[in-house]
């Protein structure tokens, strides 16, 4: 989950009322914001994906404000229709990114600390709901710098301008080919030969959307007004983003004017607020509460929403950037909070069910029980190993192998077709121990079959020289009889990569091949550096004592 | 007073009695007891001061290669005298004979044993007979040792061994301790008669055994199953290969979800899924997609394969199938991340989850079913906090507080299926889930602070490790 760091002096300000700061930290758990270190001023939390709001201290200090009863409702956001600001979107934005939308933010103050906190918002924004800006990506500028209208366009790649950060000027290829940002999104892009461009009035470049803005625009603590474009392949998302921007940049005291947008299927945002209507009752009902219509809308404007009865319904108004709020079940979740989650008490509810485990389960649990009876230790290893194990020391057949893409592990890379292997590696793990030793695992395998079959095998080992065959057919012969009335016969088998020529038998269940009995090879032995003799069998279980 | 002794030790007197000075190899065989209790016996004997023991290393002798050769053919001195017995000859006729380091050996030797002359003369040196050669005591030693392993003090001239040793690889010397056991002059007199009152050393050390023993997180994991099925829950299993479909889609996780990244889950290379969901369930999953995340949901997408991210993908697809009005069921097993190994975090771990359906069952049911839950595997303070996960609404985890660590902590999850996820498959009735990994309630049961203890199967550990916590 992603992480924000508060300067809880600063928070405490934002929140108003004299809070102090152990009201905070008491009270940022039931926004959903677990404390990840508390440092002196500094608390660093973390927050639900889903409310990119709560990436700032602002948006935190909103639900905080709430919560705390200190401001109730929805914040109302207000957008002058003043101003002659406008972009217009040529439709040859349509085949790579095809959406813009924006803000104008004007008579606010940006400190070191609010700078931060909107970076941060940002890059969660890009992170999240933009996919990595492939969705829709954020720009914000110095509105000073700035000659209205605009244009959202594309250009050749060979259009140049003095990126963020830069006093040179370069083209689009080698901002995408030199630049740390564009080596990291370029790849949106894909190889277009046009891609987009917002140009002022002037013909000035403000920004190479989704990878850079211009330096010409750059924002700093003195800058007072500001402009925010927004531009994605989704309108909805696009608009979404901007929503969080312009509820943060309220918080941190900005005024707003709307910003035009036109052409090619695109529109001026709307920030109003949506509508849902719940029954009253299935909102007790799920939560076990019996509460009444007022104290229901008490607790929803404790989570900044607005709320009227209709009659037996909830009339609830959603401010634009909630759009974490599919339908009633959130409606629900946000009245749960607003009640205070720690105010639910836990209930049992009457119960006429009567459990029961799995057959399979209860099956596995009496072979574990035969065999530590037998003296065996049960281990436990990965379905998930490695190639090495499984079948470069083993000597084992890999034409079936069944592998995962890209793991982060070397260990972890295919999925087993038996367990023996990594008994044996348990054995070599432990040669310093001492002997007799014995194992045992029962656990799923993996095969090929359409498209992947798992079956349960058991498989066991002894290791210590006094071991001998016999030994361990005894001890298979008797789980079975002992366990599930069954008998076995092992029968010869002239070749097994496992195991010594001459030592090795198929077991035999009703004339069906079930597993494997030997004296391990010496060469596989030698292989896990095991010095001892060693004996064991594998027996597929699937089929034999369960389905 | 007569000492109280073991069995083993009287065994041991009794031996020596008869036999005052004998290795504890000795000792085993005549007393048919275990080189293991012959050791311990001998040990606490020697503490109780009535035996001595005298280490001695002792060195027998084998023939190397070398001299396996020459006790076949003689050695290289023997058969250059045999060959010039019939008359002189010149160094080359006897190198085509004696060849190599051999014949450098063999000149030297027979000239030390004064067996031989060399003349100079116009064709080259030539090598004659100066007398008899009768077998000297270097002969002597490799026939004694012949094939067998002889004691170093059975050789009669050190001299011609110590020159037989210099040469290579003709004479091997193997080193062995062996423990001589004697009995003091207290350990002399113990008369055995008389202690065969049947007492025996009830105070004396004995060795730890090893229970052979079901895994220890196991036992976590029967005992957690235990307490679902006590709590009413049923168990359910499904395989840990799903297809995206049933681990992400029908959970309403959008395909293009970080969570889908080939760098958070195992996908199946080259795998995808035959039979995906009934032809219903699949076009209601993709249209809630479309109307929820507006995008256009693909099929193909779903068909691949997965090692499941969780035990929901089984629970859900129960729940579309089956379709009950009240049911409770868990469902416990396998299941895979992702992620770089560290004490936290393995590749590999168990889930379990539990979901109660019910026309009437409500958030405060499910947080008093975890509650005692906890209270049933021993875990008394629980408290709960709001969350986020992607397929409930409302959701919450609860944090358990861990006396040992003097923290909270949290532990598992829970929540009500959201109907973005129920309505599509058919689920009417509301669906309360529950649940979260076992390593981690382990890991407080068993005091480890490394998870990957668990799947280290180290037989130290698995042996020692204490059952109950």
């Amino acid at each position: 989950m992603p992480v924000v760091e508060l300067n809880l002096s600063r928070l405490q300000k934002l929140v108003g009322k004299n809070v102090n700061k152990k009201q905070i930290l008491d009270s940022l758990p039931f926004l959903g914001l677990d404390i990840e270190s508390l440092e002196g001023n500094i608390v660093r939390v973390e927050y639900s994906p889903n409310r990119p709001d709560y990436s700032t201290d602002f948006g935190i200090a909103l639900g905080l404000q709430g919560i705390l009863g200190i401001s109730k409702g929805m914040l109302r956001l207000d957008i002058r229709k003043q101003g002659n600001y406008e972009i217009k979107v040529d439709s040859s934005t349509s085949k790579i990114r095809p959406f813009v939308t924006g803000i104008i933010a004007r008579n606010g103050s940006l400190d070191n600390e609010s700078v931060k906190q909107i970076i941060n918002m940002q890059e969660d924004l890009h992170f999240g709901l933009g996919r990595k800006r492939k969705k829709s990506s954020i720009g914000i500028h110095d509105l000073d710098s700035v000659f209205f209208p605009l244009k959202y366009s594309t250009t050749s790649r060979d259009h140049r301008f003095i990126p963020l950060n830069s006093t040179k000027e370069s083209s689009i290829s080698e901002i995408l080919q030199n630049s740390e940002v564009g080596s990291d999104y370029g790849s949106i892009l894909g190889q277009s030969a046009k891609v987009p461009i917002i140009i002022d009035s002037k013909g000035q470049t403000i920004s190479f959307p989704p990878i850079i803005n211009a330096a010409l625009t750059t924002v700093t603590t003195k800058t007072k007004n500001i402009l925010v474009e927004v531009t994605g392949i989704d309108k909805q998302s696009a608009e979404d983003m901007l929503s969080v921007v312009v509820t943060i940049l309220q918080g941190a005291g900005f005024q707003f004017s709307q910003l035009k947008v036109s052409g090619s299927k695109n529109s001026t945002p709307n920030f109003a607020p949506r509508s849902i209507v719940v029954d009253a009752d299935p909102v007790n009902k799920i939560l076990g509460l019996n509460i009444s219509g007022s104290m229901l809308l008490s607790c929803l404007k404790k989570c900044r929403l607005d709320a009227t009865m209709k009659g037996k319904k909830i009339q609830c108004i959603i401010p634009r950037y909630r759009f974490d709020i599919f339908g009633g079940m959130d409606i629900v979740e946000e009245v749960a909070l607003g009640y205070g989650i720690d105010n639910l008490k836990p209930a049992w509810p009457a119960s006429v069910h009567i459990g029961e485990k799995n057959m399979t389960s209860e099956k596995l649990d009496s072979i574990s029980r035969l065999m530590t009876g037998f003296g065996f230790m049960e281990t436990l290893n990965s379905t998930l190993t490695s190639k090495q194990i499984l079948y470069q020391m083993s000597n084992r057949d890999s034409s079936q192998i069944i592998s995962v893409t890209s793991s982060k592990s070397q260990e972890h890379t295919i999925l087993r077709d038996s367990i023996l292997p990594e008994l044996l590696e348990n054995l070599s793990k432990n040669i310093h121990e001492t002997y007799p030793q014995k194992f045992f695992e029962s656990g799923i395998v993996f095969s090929k079959g359409s498209p992947i079959k798992e079956t349960t095998n058991l498989a066991c080992v002894t290791a210590s020289e006094e071991t001998n065959f016999s030994e361990m057919k005894a001890v298979l012969q008797s789980l079975l009889r002992i366990g599930f009335n069954i008998e076995c016969e092992t029968k010869t088998l002239s070749k097994h990569a496992l195991f010594s020529q001459g030592r090795v038998a198929e077991i035999i269940v009703n004339k069906k091949i079930v597993g494997y009995i030997g004296e391990l090879d010496s060469k596989v032995l030698e292989n896990f550096r095991i010095r001892t003799r060693v004996v064991a069998f594998e027996l597929k279980l699937s089929g034999l004592i369960f389905d | 007073m007569q000492p109280v002794l073991h069995d083993i030790e009287k065994q041991i007197i009794k031996v020596l009695q008869s036999d005052p000075n004998l290795t504890e190899e000795k000792i085993s065989q005549e007393t048919k007891l275990s080189m293991d209790q012959i050791r311990r016996g001998v040990e606490w004997l020697r503490q109780k001061k009535l035996a001595d023991v005298t280490e001695t290393t002792n060195i027998s002798l084998s023939l190397g290669k070398n001299g396996l050769d020459s006790l076949k053919n003689g050695l290289p001195e023997r058969r250059l005298v045999t060959l010039v017995q019939s008359g002189p000859k010149t160094f080359d006729e006897i190198r085509s004979s004696l060849q190599g380091l051999d014949f450098n050996a063999a000149i030297a030797n027979a000239k030390k044993n004064n067996w031989i002359n060399i003349e100079k003369t116009e064709t080259g040196s030539k090598i004659s007979l100066k007398q008899e050669p009768i077998e000297n005591s270097d002969e002597k030693i490799i026939s004694l040792i012949s094939e067998k392993n002889i004691s170093s003090k059975e050789v009669a001239s050190p001299e011609s061994l110590k020159s037989l040793m210099e040469r290579p690889d003709f004479i091997i010397q193997h080193e062995k301790k062996t423990k001589a056991v004697s009995l003091s002059g207290k350990g002399r007199e113990i008369d055995l008669a008389q202690l065969d009152s049947g007492a025996i050393d009830v105070e004396a050390d004995v060795p730890h055994v090893h229970a052979a023993r079901i895994h220890p997180l196991k036992d976590v994991i029967n005992e957690i199953r235990e307490t679902f099925v006590h709590l009413g829950f049923t168990e359910i299993l499904g395989n840990l290969s799903q297809s995206c479909f049933w681990n992400f889609d029908a959970l309403f996780t959008p395909q293009d979800h970080p969570a889908r990244e080939l760098q958070d889950t195992f996908y199946l290379q080259g795998l995808n899924a035959k039979q995906l969901a009934t032809s219903t369930q699949i076009k209601n999953v993709s249209s809630a997609h479309k109307k929820g995340w507006r995008y256009f949901w693909d099929i193909q997408e779903a068909k691949k394969m997965v090692l499941r991210t969780h035990t929901t993908c089984v629970t859900i697809k129960h729940l579309a199938d089956k379709k009950p009005d009240e049911a409770r069921i868990f469902s416990l097993g396998r299941v895979f991340r992702n992620e770089k190994l560290s004490f936290k975090h393995l590749a590999e771990f168990n889930q379990v989850e539990g979901v109660v359906v019910g026309k009437h069952i409500t958030l405060r049911d499910l947080m008093g079913i975890q509650k005692e839950f906890y209270r049933k595997i021993g875990l008394t303070k629980v408290k709960f906090w709001p969350t986020f996960f992607p397929y409930t609404e409302p959701s919450l985890q609860s944090m358990v507080y861990n006396e040992k660590l003097g923290k909270w902590i949290e532990l598992f999850g829970m929540g009500i299926f959201r109907p973005e996820v129920t309505k599509p498959l058919g689920i009417t009735k509301p669906v309360l889930a529950w649940g979260g990994g076992i390593e981690r309630i382990a890991m407080l049961k068993f005091g480890l602070d490394d998870v990957r203890e668990f799947y280290n199967n180290n037989l130290s550990w698995l042996r020692t490790a204490s059952k109950c916590q």
